[in-house]
């Protein structure tokens, strides 16, 4: 802070972080600011601006469109930010991308050659989030001792100890989980239900107290007999994720180390 | 023949390009961006010591070719697949009749693919024919997410690209590879997207759909459309080099192929010039599932499954009798030029358990 007087207090760069830290690529379901595509935060009072980098100047734009879109709504939900200015860098649309986000066009203003909007690709992708996150609740709850009958009749209200709000920052946190008609109760580590159930929020399939809290991939109950089947499937999800991941890790150093190169040329 | 643990393996890579990515050719950003992307990929991969540098990499030429995957028997065949990008390319990244001079020159090596797009029309489908008639293809490589005037790509289960497929399956062209994979020019259309290959593999029964790149990074639908359509196949190009610098994902990556493909529906293939196949197929044929990927998936990548698929599963796919290479490549052209005679000449390899 300088010595200028200052009608509101400006954002804290923690703050800034932590909003985009929720941001993520919507195809690794992983965090931008852990994939390190963050390059840089300005902060001038209530204005703040973001620039970011993707791993490939090839990166879908329809994802990337995602990415700065969610990126400036995020920065924006802070009360002390008026307007966040985020500027895509080093892709093949990086000038529509940058202009149409700040613009607030749609993507379809942004991109007239485009069949349409964003919206259908982006529910797929938070479809496979969802899987690849029921993967990991399943897996705790699993190891906490239920078995898998129980675990498919699993409703929101059998859980208790959620917050109902983001993901679980302590690890150590756990919610307890009753089961056999609320007969008796068992612990389970909190975050990986609550990353579940933020996604499965997301995707419209679990609101009501009511509703089965674990789906097959297309989003029905899961019958007993297909409950390996559909863990397998979860699995593989889990893994696409973090191979594509792992194309994505390579590609940006590898293209970090070209640039670094050619500019020292 | 590839020698593995005093074991011969017969190696056909399953994808190989012969291009031109000179500045001369390009016209178009998207050409230059392509394959800088390209050479990403290639330096993401590929040991530092084995790195080409990018002068190398946008034209190498057929003699480096034949030598880079022939030279020291990493390799016993390859099969060409065209990548036509003809808005990029003055003269196409990689044509059909580009690959073609070095495919007849070695007709005994190469495989010579085609391609077809079916927003062409008619025209396409003359030329499918022509393509036929004159190098007698046996499959197409083909690319869903390509870029044309103002279409953003086509699907392999529209109307008009089901003619074509009707035309392949008349004309006897029964390879369908599809690429599924790094993209090329998407849009707000999710070009990873490989369901309009369940409709397709089941609407045409006598042909065969290989999924380049195993659908990376669409695995997950890829693997669940395989497991349904046993005339979906998996080619290991992309996939491959994790083997290389990530062992462990490359384990995870094959135990998955190989629990819900199993071990006959799956191809190798380098990419070439993505990646060399002379250090590839070691490292391939090197690697090992983890003992927790081998319990949990209660799959093996030993020396039946590794024939299967760096060489046995492509001939099935293209009727290439493995033994009768063999004894061919004994004095072919290309044993004589890189001194590869004795690589043929060994006792008679195990027989394949078809």
């Amino acid at each position: 802070m300088t010595g200028t007087e200052r009608a509101t207090p400006e954002p804290s760069r923690a703050a800034v972080r932590d909003r985009l830290d929720r941001v993520t690529d919507p195809e690794l379901d992983r965090s931008i600011v852990a994939l390190e595509y963050v390059d840089r935060i300005e902060i001038d009072g209530a204005r703040v601006a973001v620039e970011f980098t993707l791993p490939t100047a090839w990166c879908s734009p329809a994802f990337a469109w995602m990415m700065a879109v969610d990126a400036r709504d995020e920065v924006e939900s802070l009360p002390t930010v008026e307007t966040a200015r985020i500027t895509l860098t080093a892709h093949m649309h990086e000038t529509e991308i940058t202009r149409g986000v700040n613009e607030r066009r749609s993507f379809a203003e942004a991109f007239p050659d485009a069949d349409g909007d964003v919206a259908a690709v982006r529910a797929e992708l938070d479809e496979k989030a969802r899987v690849a996150r029921q993967y990991d609740a399943v897996e705790a709850l699993l190891e906490a001792g239920l078995d898998p009958d129980a675990i498919v009749a699993l409703r929101r209200r059998d859980f208790e100890g959620l917050d109902g709000g983001t993901a679980a920052d302590g690890a150590d946190e756990t919610v307890a989980v009753y089961v056999g008609d609320r007969s008796f109760a068992v612990t389970a580590p909190a975050a990986p239900i609550e990353r579940y159930l933020e996604k499965a929020r997301e995707t419209g399939l679990v609101s009501d107290p009511d509703d089965r809290l674990f789906r097959t991939p297309e989003g029905e109950p899961i019958d007993p007999d297909a409950f390996d089947l559909v863990r397998r499937r979860g699995r593989l999800a889990k893994v696409n994720m973090s191979s594509q991941g792992g194309i994505c890790d390579g590609l940006r150093e590898a293209r970090e180390g070209r640039l670094e190169k050619s500019a020292d040329d | 023949m590839y020698q593995h643990n005093g074991e011969e393996i017969f190696v056909i890579d399953g994808h190989v390009h012969l291009w031109d990515a000179t500045a001369e050719n390009i016209d178009h950003d998207g050409g230059e961006e392509f394959i800088q992307c390209f050479y990403d990929y290639h330096t993401t991969f590929t040991p530092e010591d084995r790195q080409w540098s990018i002068e190398e990499y946008r034209k190498y030429g057929p003699d480096r070719m034949v030598e880079d995957l022939f030279g020291n028997a990493a390799t016993d065949m390859a099969i060409f697949q065209p990548t036509y990008l003809s808005d990029f390319y003055v003269e196409g990244f990689n044509t059909t009749e580009q690959n073609a001079d070095l495919a007849t020159e070695y007709p005994e090596r190469f495989v010579l693919n085609g391609s077809f797009d079916p927003r062409d029309g008619e025209a396409g489908l003359e030329y499918l024919e022509e393509l036929h008639e004159a190098y007698d293809i046996p499959g197409v490589k083909l690319y869903t997410a390509e870029w044309r005037g103002d279409s953003k790509g086509w699907r392999l289960d529209d109307e008009e690209a089901f003619r074509y497929l009707e035309k392949c399956a008349e004309l006897g062209i029964e390879n369908i590879h599809a690429h599924k994979g790094p993209t090329i020019r998407p849009l707000n259309r999710d070009a990873f997207d490989v369901a309009d290959v369940d409709d397709a593999a089941s609407s045409f029964p006598d042909l065969n759909f290989i999924v380049e790149h195993v659908g990376l990074p669409r695995l997950d639908d890829f693997c669940w459309i395989a497991a349904q359509e046993n005339n979906v196949y998996g080619g290991l190009a992309v996939a491959a080099p994790f083997a290389q610098n990530r062992p462990g994902k490359f384990s995870e990556i094959m135990s998955e192929l190989l629990w819900w493909l199993g071990e006959d529906r799956i191809l190798f293939g380098s990419d070439y010039a993505l990646w060399n196949p002379d250090w590839l197929v070691e490292e391939v044929l090197e690697a090992e599932l983890t003992q927790e990927h081998r319990t949990e998936y209660g799959v093996e990548w030993d020396l039946e499954t590794k024939r299967k698929v760096m060489g046995e599963n492509a001939a099935d796919l293209y009727d290439i009798d493995i033994e009768a290479k063999r004894r061919a490549f004994q004095d072919d052209e290309i044993s004589r030029e890189f001194g590869l005679g004795d690589h043929y000449a060994g006792e008679e390899p195990a027989a394949a358990d078809d």
